[in-house]
């Protein structure tokens, strides 16, 4: 078991707005590693039976309104676990709330605008926000950031790959999932479903990766979609490009046991390669390896994962102990990945049997 | 005393490590006296190979080993070859290795990937090389390695290409994508590996430069875990020969040529997108 300094006086309180799959297999679990400094003290759910059933398992108060956290005294921070489409009024109210600190799954808010209002509120009422990007607090990519000198500058190709299971194989080794969502048999055949999907795997699956490709990526407002082009049963194979780099986005989620979380640099002369553990489980950090020819360095991994890092710098962050992150770069995270979502779910329905029309290509 | 003598041009023997190929088959193959002629003639695979293999078959060659050949059309050639009875091989720098097509029956990649494709959803291909590789030859190289392991390839198009690289796409029998990158390093050993991804698990290959005898790595992956063929030490120049060796002590008539001509067709359709 992970354990830090116990600081003086009790852990600060955490309220959960939304307790599905990923409250109840991601963060329950990670803050059970934390419990000298972090405290469950409310769930809400809009299914009461859900809230009640998951503020049991740790002790907390539950309830089925927003209000009710935020009006609660024992929290302190507030995690933001809803549908996407709730995430940017619930910031917004839970920082007018006074909280400490807020975590907001990814993405934070759904377009600009919203992430601009998300900025102002942050910037006048002095609460921090997390976004859940939990790899960009992956010990292994914070000691790559350590040690990657100029790659950033110097990468031309830029690749991330994700193969993983569905999710229930890797949420039933964390946890005892009440209430999945529904799953049906989608109709390849509908533009319409493959658009859906396709704005599903990036701002649901590559928007992980999107804020480590946008590191190595100064140019990142001038993205281009090359192709995009939909894997069944859920996926993406995206060829992106600005002047300066290449950058290639893979993914397939199939029944496989066997998961592979990779994110790769590469200038002309050295690389670092990512290997991170896959979502949900306790399974430490990511390994980073440098390579420059024949030669290699690894770092990692290390003990817990980036979930366990988001946690470590909420807490912080409520204590006042580290500075707040640049709401800046979350809106930037943001509007990289809106502008890739959107160019590729134009360009994947372009090259639909079912499309009726050319779509533009270009972010 | 060896049963072939053989003879190289300088750009073969430098490109197909030539005598080192040769030396690891003494029984067979040696060098041919200076000045003397060769049972075997080597070339280099550069523009032009097939007329050159054409005037080696006609001057009276046995055998006509190519060294890492550039797409080209090469009926006249096969025609060439089939009336004076000579072998014709060609040592592709990565489709040549053995793990990807094997003898007699023994498990290769050729066998783990066709027998998933039906249930494919990608195939994605990256391929290394150092910086300064013309990227027509890595493309070449990378698609001839696919072709070695996979079956046709629909609507095949360039996405990008420039001095770091290319991304090339396609699409499988069954519908699903088929990617295929060019990666251009030295940060890592130069190579090519091919991904298939399908319903329960897939097939990885990992194939090296053939400048040493590190094998290739193939493994497939199921319900009922992971499987890693049999390792072998062996170059794609070294398989090309010994391929040669067995033709020529058999007396048949090697299908390179035939199969070569995928890459040529593929390499003409290939159209920027």
């Amino acid at each position: 078991m992970s354990h830090i300094a116990a600081p003086a006086g009790r852990p600060l309180g955490v309220g959960f707005l939304g307790g599905g799959p990923v409250t109840q297999a991601i963060h329950l679990p990670a803050l059970a590693r934390l419990k000298d400094i972090l405290e469950v003290r409310h769930v809400m759910d809009v299914d009461p039976g859900v809230a009640s059933s998951v503020a049991a398992r740790v002790g907390a108060a539950s309830s089925t309104s927003m209000a009710a956290v935020l009006e609660n005294p024992e929290v302190d921070i507030v995690a933001i676990c809803s549908p996407h489409q709730f995430h940017a009024e619930q910031v917004i109210a839970a920082c007018r709330a006074g909280k400490k600190a807020v975590l907001c799954e990814k993405p934070f808010a759904m377009n600009g605008d919203e992430a601009a209002r998300i900025a102002e509120v942050s910037a006048s009422t002095g609460v921090p926000i997390v976004v859940g990007a939990m790899h960009t607090f992956d010990p292994g990519w914070l000691a790559a950031e350590q040690h990657w000198g100029d790659l950033p500058a110097q990468a031309h190709t830029i690749r991330s790959s994700i193969v993983l299971p569905p999710n229930a194989r890797f949420e039933d080794f964390a946890t005892e999932i009440i209430t999945r969502p529904a799953t049906g048999t989608p109709d390849y055949s509908d533009i319409e479903v493959i658009k859906g999907m396709m704005q599903g795997g990036i701002m649901g699956l590559a928007i992980h990766d999107l804020p480590l490709v946008r590191r190595f990526t100064p140019d990142y407002d001038e993205i281009e979609v090359l192709q995009a082009r939909h894997v069944r049963p859920f996926g993406y194979a995206v060829s992106l490009r600005t002047p300066t780099r290449v950058i290639e986005l893979r993914a397939v989620m199939n029944n496989t046991w066997k998961p592979a979380w990779t994110f790769e640099a590469i200038s002309d002369d050295s690389a670092l390669r990512i290997d991170f553990t896959p979502s949900y489980v306790q399974a430490g950090s990511a390994v980073a390896t440098f390579s420059r020819g024949s030669e290699t360095t690894t770092f990692g991994p290390y003990g817990h994962n980036g979930y366990e890092g988001e946690w470590r710098e909420l807490a912080e962050l409520a204590r006042g102990t580290r500075r707040a992150p640049s709401a800046q770069a979350l809106i930037d995270d943001l509007t990289f990945a809106l502008a890739i979502s959107g160019a590729t779910v134009q360009n994947a329905a372009a090259g639909h049997p079912g499309a009726t029309q050319t779509a533009g290509a270009t972010a | 005393m060896s049963t072939y003598t053989v003879t190289a041009t300088p750009e073969a023997e430098e490109s197909g490590a030539v005598a080192l190929a040769v030396a690891s088959l003494p029984a067979t193959f040696g060098p041919a006296p200076a000045g003397g002629a060769a049972d075997i003639a080597v070339i280099a695979g550069g523009a032009g190979w097939t007329a050159e293999a054409v005037r080696a078959v006609r001057s009276g060659s046995r055998g006509v080993l190519v060294v890492d050949p550039v797409p080209e059309e090469t009926a006249q050639l096969a025609d060439a070859a089939q009336a004076a009875g000579a072998a014709v091989v060609l040592d592709l720098h990565w489709a040549s290795s053995p793990a990807l097509v094997g003898n007699d029956g023994a498990p290769d990649a050729r066998s783990a990937v066709r027998g998933a494709l039906g249930t494919a959803s990608l195939l994605d291909s990256v391929a290394t090389a150092a910086p300064g590789t013309d990227v027509r030859q890595l493309l070449a190289r990378h698609l001839a390695a696919v072709l070695a392991v996979c079956g046709q390839l629909q609507g095949a198009g360039v996405i990008r290409s420039n001095a770091t690289g290319y991304a090339v796409s396609a699409t499988l029998a069954n519908g699903a994508p088929f990617t295929a990158q060019g990666v251009l390093t030295a940060a890592r050993p130069a190579g090519v590996a091919i991904h298939l991804y399908t319903a329960d698990g897939g097939v990885d290959v990992r194939v090296p430069d053939p400048d040493a005898a590190w094998p290739a790595e193939v493994r497939v992956t199921g319900a009922q875990g992971e499987l890693l063929l049999p390792t072998l030490y062996e170059s794609a120049h070294r398989a090309a020969w010994r391929r040669l060796k067995n033709h020529l002590s058999a007396g048949t008539r090697p299908e390179d040529l035939a199969g070569f001509a995928r890459l040529t067709d593929l390499s003409a359709t290939l159209r920027p997108t």
